[in-house]
């Protein structure tokens, strides 16, 4: 803690990130003194990683593979979320395309249309979008209710496996896996019925030029945008 | 026998002539058919726009929508229940749709939707199968593909290529659905399983919609473990129940109002023949009222009826007047003294109740025609019967005495509290002054509906996110394809609207039966095989979607061209049939209207003003708003209330005027009136209840009734003799008025409880303040 204090002024997250990896390191120290299994990294410990940052604007290529057509799918675009419940989706390549969801209500546009809907209307829709919105806030009680959920390796690089407890979803998606370093997610890659998969990788958007961004809303969450 | 009494061949002539006219009444009124609904107070006379307001809640699909819910035990448990009541439901051959969430209740519709899907799809344009047409829409049905959505596409892929079937089922996704879970409909507060319904029979039709109820609740305690609770609502149980809740209060208040009526006649009497004699002007009156309104209007409003309720208390006056007065001198004398006054009070209320007569809306006309005639019938019955029956009044002493001398002590007392009684007038003209917005309340006012039951429609409603399928778009013409074309036009109007945010999307008929001209359109934009076979090659050229595999595409495209159009007769018998009905419309004049329910975007509400101006100028078609044109409707009806009780108590007036020939004596049969009146107003304001249509009747009555008393006051006091049997016969009179009146105020229906509120309390003061007010005899010469 004194330690922390004395280096001037790092912003919360990481000097919570600092600290996790002291007292990662502390507890490995003793448990191999107690000739102990390695503590795993678990759901919980992910959770709390992931609930530190509360929005993220991210770019994403996606290629999806399917079934019966000579090549593979790619699009690619950007990704936003604010906490508690605001995720967006934007396609600019090849077509533009969008879906937002807000609390309950889902906004698509496709083709120039747009379409509303509400997300608890379609149950396979709610779990994935709870799958998604689970993950980025680290709200481990959304996603068990959902999903069977297996996490594995560590803070520095971690897999999180998803799959749907909901009959009809698993009839669509097998599996969801994300693998993520620290607080942010790198890739999304979706198993779906009949042996088409969907790889999504998220990359985190250029630095946003100073000034653009309101200056008194720190602690800002860092992965999205490092330093 | 006396020497006063008639001739016996006289008397049997008159009775006979009694018999033979109730006989007469007996027979219309078991021909009479009996409503419950809110049919009556709904103008008869509607403009357009009411005249569409009326269809939908009259025999509209609202008007056959049953709202269901399942509550208790858990999720998995209420969903098991929901499948099998559906499944009782749609077996037992009562109900046109039930609807519970179930995926396979659009199994049908969408193999019909892929079938039809080229004179559907709005997307079928003259660019559609050109090259470029072509590789815009496969890129676009690619783009769904590998998302979880696309699974739903991808089997159809080779079939639809350019995503048409897509396209139609994106149209048809709700704004605002109700939540799923466990795979059916469930409360978003969780909780509550919910169904919809609509009964195969018309909603007037009140006993098929009873048996359909009853079907759906056995086939619940057929299907439902212990622990869960059926819960119903919609327009068919405000029928069904309200009726049944009117037919049981009618008889509640009948033979209440007759027990105490009784009681009270048998206390003042202590003669049987005395009471027996009493409640045949009742009878009569009653009777009268409702043969004269069967015969008006071809049938009686259950609150009408109930209304009947209170002429008890109004017509017993008369025979009491009779059996009280008479008994000095006989009846001969009572004609000469007191009928004439009794005549006058008799004119007095029918003015008041025939201003009543001339209103546009059937409830109230109703009511004004029942209280007239009912009036007439017993007085006519206390003047010709009465005096055959009981030639001498009745001989009865019971507690007439007493009363008499009560009259007599308060004849006394309460012209020394006529100052600060003035005073009071004073202060609650002053309080109505200063309150302002007096007149509110709206039509559900009017209905026999208990805030319980509303409170359950809201919550099953909002639940089912069906709370605002209270705006639609009204198109109209005169043939079916008039009316589809009009529609589509408002429709493209209304798609806009979508974008910015000022509805949420719209339902229209034209979804799934296109006008023919849009469905020839449509078809004609298809290329022949070769000219296709050729676009489709160059469009998929480089992309990974390879053209051998679109040959089902080409021969559904060819077997489309030559396909037959959609009509209404090719629906019946479909799954879509119901959802068609509930769109488009057959008048009784032969012309079509479609109806375009606008949804909101979820939370917020209809920009009523932004669809108005989208829709200008298209021929046919208007926004109507259901909640709003209630509210109107029901402006223009205690608007169009408060001109004829103001005509009504003019003409009390005028013929008070006219028998009274003395401004002076106006004066004071008036003063007590207006007294009465505005203390009775003041009090409720007081209590702070919101006046409406029924208050302003009951304010009418109070006036009519009162002014009864205050005529007899005035004669009491011209004569110059404070008759102890005058005034006990008042006394009696008025409290049996209190008494049925007092009994209608405790009616669980606002509408007769609103009015026994205002007339309980507003008769007394009417007798008390005529008492108080009345001319000094010292005064009169």
């Amino acid at each position: 803690m004194k330690t922390c204090r004395a280096e001037g002024s790092p912003g919360l997250p990481e000097t919570r990130r600092r600290l996790a990896a002291v007292r990662t390191v502390a507890a490995l120290v003793v448990l191999a003194a107690l000739g102990l299994p390695a503590l795993a990294f678990d759901l919980p410990a992910l959770a709390a990683l992931l609930a530190q940052r509360k929005s993220a604007e991210t770019r994403f290529t996606e290629e999806r593979t399917i079934s019966g057509l000579d090549g593979p799918l790619r699009s690619s675009g950007t990704l936003s979320f604010s906490a508690p419940d605001r995720f967006a989706r934007h396609t600019l390549e090849p077509r533009p395309e969008s879906m937002v969801v807000e609390g309950n209500t889902v906004s698509i546009r496709r083709g120039g249309r747009t379409r509303q809907m509400a997300l608890d209307a379609v149950p396979e829709l709610t779990a994935l979008i709870a799958a998604v919105r689970g993950t980025l806030t680290g709200n481990a009680a959304t996603l068990q209710q959902h999903f069977r959920v297996q996490v594995a390796g560590n803070a520095a690089l971690w897999t999180l496996t998803l799959v749907p407890r909901d009959e009809r979803l698993a009839a669509q998606v097998h599996e969801l896996q994300i693998v993520g370093q620290r607080g942010e997610l790198r890739t999304l890659e979706l198993s779906l019925a009949g042996g088409d998969r969907s790889l999504m990788i998220i990359e985190p958007l250029p630095p946003a030029p100073p000034g653009s961004r309101p200056p008194a809303s720190a602690p800002r969450a860092g992965p999205a945008a490092p330093r | 026998m006396t020497p006063s009494a008639l001739p016996l061949r006289r008397r049997v002539a008159v009775l006979l002539c009694w018999l033979a006219l109730v006989l007469a009444a007996g027979w219309q009124i078991s021909r009479t058919t009996f409503t419950a609904d809110l049919s009556a107070f709904l103008p008869s006379d509607p403009d357009p726009q009411q005249r569409l307001l009326i269809e939908q809640l009259g025999s509209g699909v609202p008007a056959r929508t049953l709202l269901i819910g399942i509550d208790g035990a858990d999720a998995q448990v209420r969903a098991d229940a929901s499948r099998s009541l559906a499944a009782k439901m749609r077996a037992s051959g009562l109900f046109e749709q039930v609807h519970n969430g179930e995926r396979s209740d659009w199994a049908d519709v969408g193999a019909w939707l892929v079938e039809h899907r080229y004179q559907l799809s709005p997307a079928v344009d003259a660019r559609r199968f050109t090259v470029a047409g072509l590789r815009d829409a496969i890129e676009e049905t690619l783009s769904l593909l590998g998302t979880p959505a696309g699974h739903l596409l991808k089997p159809l892929l080779e079939r639809d290529p350019t995503g048409e079937t897509q396209r139609i089922a994106e149209s048809l996704i709700p704004s605002d659905a109700p939540r799923s879970e466990a795979g059916v409909w469930a409360s978003r507060q969780g909780g509550r399983a919910l169904l919809v319904a609509s009964t195969r029979a018309a909603g007037s039709d009140l006993d098929a919609q009873s048996a359909a109820l009853d079907q759906l609740r056995e086939a619940f305690a057929a299907v439902a473990p212990a622990g869960l609770t059926l819960k119903v609502s919609g327009a068919p149980v405000f029928a069904v129940d309200s009726r049944a809740q009117i037919e049981s209060e009618v008889r509640w208040l009948a033979i209440a109002g007759t027990v105490g009526v009784s009681a009270l006649l048998l206390l003042a009497f202590a003669s049987l023949p005395a009471l027996g004699a009493a409640l045949l002007p009742v009878g009569t009156g009653v009777l009268a009222g409702i043969t004269a309104v069967s015969l008006g209007f071809g049938g009686v409003h259950g609150i009408t009826l109930g209304f009947g309720a209170t002429l008890i208390g109004e017509a017993v006056d008369y025979a009491i007047y009779f059996l009280i007065q008479s008994r000095r001198a006989g009846w001969r004398a009572w004609l000469k003294s007191s009928w004439p006054t009794v005549r006058l009070g008799l004119l007095t209320s029918m003015c008041g109740f025939g201003a009543l007569i001339f209103s546009g809306f059937p409830g109230l006309a109703q009511l004004g025609l029942f209280t007239v005639s009912g009036l007439l019938g017993a007085a006519l019955a206390t003047r010709f019967v009465m005096p055959v029956l009981l030639p001498e009044g009745s001989r009865g002493q019971g507690l007439r005495r007493q009363l008499g001398r009560l009259g007599q002590a308060a004849v006394d007392a309460l012209p020394r509290l006529r100052w600060p009684l003035l005073a009071l007038g004073v202060a609650a003209a002053a309080l109505l002054a200063a309150r302002g917005e007096l007149w509110r309340a709206d039509l559900s006012s009017l209905s026999p509906i208990s805030a319980e039951a509303l409170a359950l429609d809201a919550s099953l409603r909002a639940d089912l996110s069906a709370g605002d399928a209270r705006s639609l778009v009204v198109v109209q013409a005169a043939d079916i394809e008039g009316t589809l074309q009009r529609a589509e036009a408002a429709a493209a109007r209304l798609e806009p609207l979508i974008d910015r945010g000022a509805i949420g999307g719209w339902d229209s008929v034209t979804r799934f039966l296109p006008s023919l001209t849009r469905q020839r359109e449509r078809l004609s934009h298809l290329p022949p095989a070769a000219p296709l076979r050729a676009a489709l090659a160059e469009a998929t050229r480089d992309g990974p979607l390879r053209a051998e595999r679109l040959e089902p595409f080409l021969d559904d495209v060819q077997r489309a061209r030559e396909s037959s159009p959609i009509t209404l007769e090719s629906l019946r018998g479909t799954a879509l049939a119901p959802l068609v009905d509930a769109l488009l419309l057959q008048r009784a004049d032969g012309s079509w209207v479609a109806l375009l329910p606008l949804q909101p975007i979820a939370g917020a509400p209809i920009d009523s003003a932004a669809v108005a101006r989208a829709l200008q100028g298209l021929p046919g078609t208007q926004l109507l708003e259901i909640g709003r044109a209630l509210t109107q409707l029901y402006e223009r009806y205690l608007g169009e209330a408060q001109a004829q009780a103001l005509l009504g108590a003019l003409g009390v007036v005028a013929v008070m005027a006219l028998a009274l020939r003395s401004w002076r004596r106006l004066l004071a049969v008036c003063q007590p009136l207006l007294l009465a009146v505005l203390l009775t107003m003041g009090a409720l304001a007081l209590l702070q209840v919101h006046l409406g249509i029924l208050h302003l009747v009951g304010l009418l009555l109070v006036v009519a009734v009162g002014s009864n008393y205050a005529l007899f006051f005035n004669m009491l006091q011209r004569d110059g003799h404070g008759d102890p049997d005058m005034l006990a016969s008042l006394l009696l009179a008025n409290l049996t008025t209190v008494l049925s009146f007092g009994l209608i105020a405790m009616s669980a229906i606002p509408a007769l409880s609103a009015i026994g509120r205002v007339v309980a309390p507003g008769a007394l003061l009417a007798l008390l303040l005529s008492a108080a007010f009345a001319p000094r005899p010292a005064a009169v010469p």
